[in-house]
């Protein structure tokens, strides 16, 4: 580095310590000037691309809401064949395929999670979490294809007859037994969520003081109650927010989707019916070629899936600051 | 699978994926050693060495990649002639992708690929829309859509007509055992089973054929549909389900039981699916096959671009759903090298390449329209408006 011009302030390497040290290292040189400059640019960069995309975005989309006007958003339509484009129903199945799978995650993420922090032996820890960890690097259109090819006939002739056989159930998953589904999808999301949800809340359970179990067990819990009554509780709004990420992740999924929903956009009469997304419509639609309408259309989709996760995102981060957890490790790193 | 969406979905958006595209355009097209071949090119041209015709020209002195993209019912064909091409041109290395005509038209207009295909010819506003000037059509292989099942039960070789095709797509017949589907088959046990129709939920060639060929026979679907014309994106989406891809469909009907659907008849054969007989123009219920589908390539007499239609011709043999798959091109090359390359490549695929047609589930292209093929591979240009290839 390059001596200091003004020679009041120390060489670099020399030690000044303290508040004094504070105040000089602003000026202490070309490097901070760079690493000034990279700071700001960088965070500037990000910004300008985030605001381009967002624009371009809306411009893109501009065509198709001034076509439909707002009610694109919740018009019950989607048949590009004909021309008629609306969201409606994207929307409805998006946010059904993404409960369903958190219905199914969120207490098997969260178990396995419990399991691995709180009861496992070291043995069976270590291991389970690289099994874990594998499925986060699990492409998903390769989950995709294993619910197409493995899942789907399953799903055709074993699972969706016998559930619509259940007696005070069956009217949940009635209909023709296609295999692909809204059920397929959520339980396709399931597994691709699992590991961010499994990850995040063991972190979460992890950052709770062990004194807190000690004084759950002194009090004569067993090692399931002081699990249920202590941990969890104490470990809230870090699993919040793995339910918020994989919220976000769910809804935006789309190659995996379009493979086992079946696509159709129409308002599903069950859980077995087939549906579609707005991530599913995307993958679908995207190539087509004639320029206008139709594109504007499936961009607009993409605009309507941006709110929609922004919203989810900022009911989740409500949430965490309403639920006042003050510890949860995950969910502080993430504020 | 995130880049292919994102230069598809976007490519109005962001003018910086076109900066891309034109960037990739520019690596490919001065792949290594062009510009030495590009001089050697300009200064040889009267010479013999860019006669179309021979059986295998495979005198490409430089090294040259070609980058297709396009029609998935044309992928198996594509893939063997492609293969058997590269065998004997060691210079010249063809890459494709199977992402369906829709891209393949998207591609050929952005410029990103060297050559793209369609089931479908480019339409005049497509046409329009291509930022490389004008776009040489060449038809390149016949097929055909079968109407392929997996009922246990129902017998192979199933007889049906336009209407009931249509009752069965349309939501209006959903049992193996519907008295019209009988009435067509009479002395066949039909069984007690739920119909599954499948279709393609990306826009495909096989559904536009299909959607012809309802259009020219079953006016209930016209009705329902709301339209005469005929649309890649397949128009009763809300009835059965919908899969990606021939690849998508040949796996569902494959593994589900009670489903019918088209795909390309390679698809079909490759699956060893059992598929229906479809009414023709003449009469006749015809099962997909070589000769039937030949048949129908055979009535494309004054077959181009503008007048590609052969579904549901008149000769008695012919099957009803068959169709030409188009290469794209742009007429005017800016390498000489690639313009070359691909004339050569295309000039072998339309003739020689055809042996390979009917063993793969397609039919050999007629001798008109293999001679429609080699005439419009002949007007490829270099980049200064000079033919590439002596007549």
């Amino acid at each position: 580095m390059s001596p200091d011009t003004t020679g009041v302030l120390p060489r670099e390497g020399v030690e000044v310590g303290g508040v004094r040290a504070a105040l000089l290292r602003t000026r202490a040189g070309r490097g901070e000037h760079v690493y000034t400059v990279v700071r700001w640019g960088g965070a500037g960069l990000f910004a300008v691309v985030v605001v381009a995309l967002l624009i371009s975005i809306a411009g893109s989309s501009g065509q198709a809401l001034t076509h439909a006007g707002v009610g694109f958003l919740w018009s019950g339509t989607w048949n590009p064949a004909a021309g008629e484009y609306g969201a409606g129903i994207l929307v409805v199945g998006t946010l059904l395929t993404t409960a369903v799978a958190m219905v199914i995650v969120v207490p098997i993420g969260l178990g396995t999670a419990a399991f691995l922090s709180e009861l496992a032996p070291r043995w069976l820890a270590g291991p389970l979490s690289t099994l874990v960890g594998l499925l986060a690097a699990v492409p998903s259109i390769v989950v995709g294809l294993w619910g197409l090819i493995v899942l789907t006939p399953i799903f055709a002739n074993q699972v969706e007859p016998f559930l619509a056989s259940v007696p005070a159930l069956g009217w949940l998953f009635r209909g023709e037994a296609y295999g692909p589904s809204i059920l397929l999808a959520s339980v396709v999301l399931a597994v691709m969520t699992l590991p961010t949800m499994v990850a995040l809340s063991r972190t979460a359970l992890a950052a709770v003081p062990v004194a807190d179990r000690e004084a759950a067990l002194a009090l004569g819990a067993t090692r399931w109650q002081a699990v249920r009554r202590a941990v969890i509780p104490a470990a809230r709004s870090g699993i919040q927010a793995a339910v918020t990420l994989a919220v976000g992740r769910a809804m935006g999924e789309s190659i995996a989707v379009a493979m086992v929903i079946g696509n159709r956009p129409a308002i599903p009469s069950s859980l077995t019916a087939p549906g579609a997304t707005l991530g599913s419509a995307i993958v679908n639609q995207f190539a087509e070629a004639t320029p206008g309408i139709g594109t504007s259309s499936v961009i607009a989709l993409g605009a309507v899936l941006l709110l929609l996760t922004v919203a989810v995102n900022a009911g989740g981060q409500a949430l965490l600051r309403s639920g006042g957890g003050h510890r949860g490790g995950t969910a502080g790193a993430l504020r | 699978m995130i880049t292919r969406p994102l230069t598809r979905g976007w490519k109005n958006t962001l003018p910086l994926l076109a900066l891309l595209g034109v960037v990739a355009a520019c690596g490919s097209t001065s792949t290594a050693p062009s510009a030495t071949a590009t001089g050697v090119a300009a200064t040889a041209k009267p010479a013999s060495a860019n006669v179309l015709g021979a059986a295998y020209d495979t005198t490409t002195t430089s090294s040259v990649t070609l980058t297709g993209a396009g029609a998935n019912s044309i992928e198996p064909f594509f893939e063997t002639v492609f293969y058997q091409y590269g065998q004997k041109d060691t210079n010249t290395t063809i890459n494709y992708s199977p992402a369906g005509s829709s891209v393949g038209v998207t591609d050929i207009q952005q410029g990103t690929v060297n050559f793209g295909d369609s089931e479908i010819p480019m339409t005049t506003s497509q046409l329009a829309a291509a930022t490389g000037g004008t776009v040489l059509q060449i038809p390149v292989d016949l097929g055909g859509v079968a109407i392929s099942y997996n009922a246990p039960g129902v017998p192979a070789n199933l007889k049906l007509d336009g209407p009931t095709l249509a009752g069965i797509f349309d939501g209006s017949i959903t049992n193996w055992d519907d008295p019209a589907i009988a009435a067509l088959n009479s002395g066949a046990t039909l069984p007690n089973l739920a119909i599954k129709a499948v279709h393609r939920a990306d826009a495909s060639g096989p559904g536009y054929d299909l959607d012809q060929y309802l259009i020219d026979t079953a006016p209930a679907w016209v009705t329902k549909i709301g339209t005469s014309t005929p649309s890649r994106t397949w128009p009763q989406a809300t009835v059965g389900i919908g899969e990606q891809l021939n690849t998508g469909v040949a796996t569902y009907i494959s593994q589900t039981s009670g489903s019918i659907g088209f795909v390309e008849y390679g698809y079909a054969l490759q699956n060893g699916f059992v598929n229906a007989d479809i009414l023709n123009a003449a009469g006749a219920y015809v099962a997909p096959n070589e000769a039937s589908i030949a048949a129908a390539g055979a009535e494309a007499t004054s077959l181009s671009p503008t007048d590609f239609n052969v579904v549901n011709e008149v000769g008695a043999g012919t099957y009803p759903i068959a169709n030409f798959s188009w290469t794209l091109v742009y007429q005017k090359q800016s390498s000489t090298a690639t313009g070359i390359a691909l004339g050569k490549l295309f000039d072998w695929v339309v003739t020689a390449g055809q042996a390979d047609a009917a063993a793969l589930g397609y039919a050999p292209l007629p001798a008109n329209v293999a001679a429609l093929a080699h005439s419009t591979i002949l007007e490829l240009e270099g980049s200064n408006g000079t033919p590439l290839f002596a007549s």
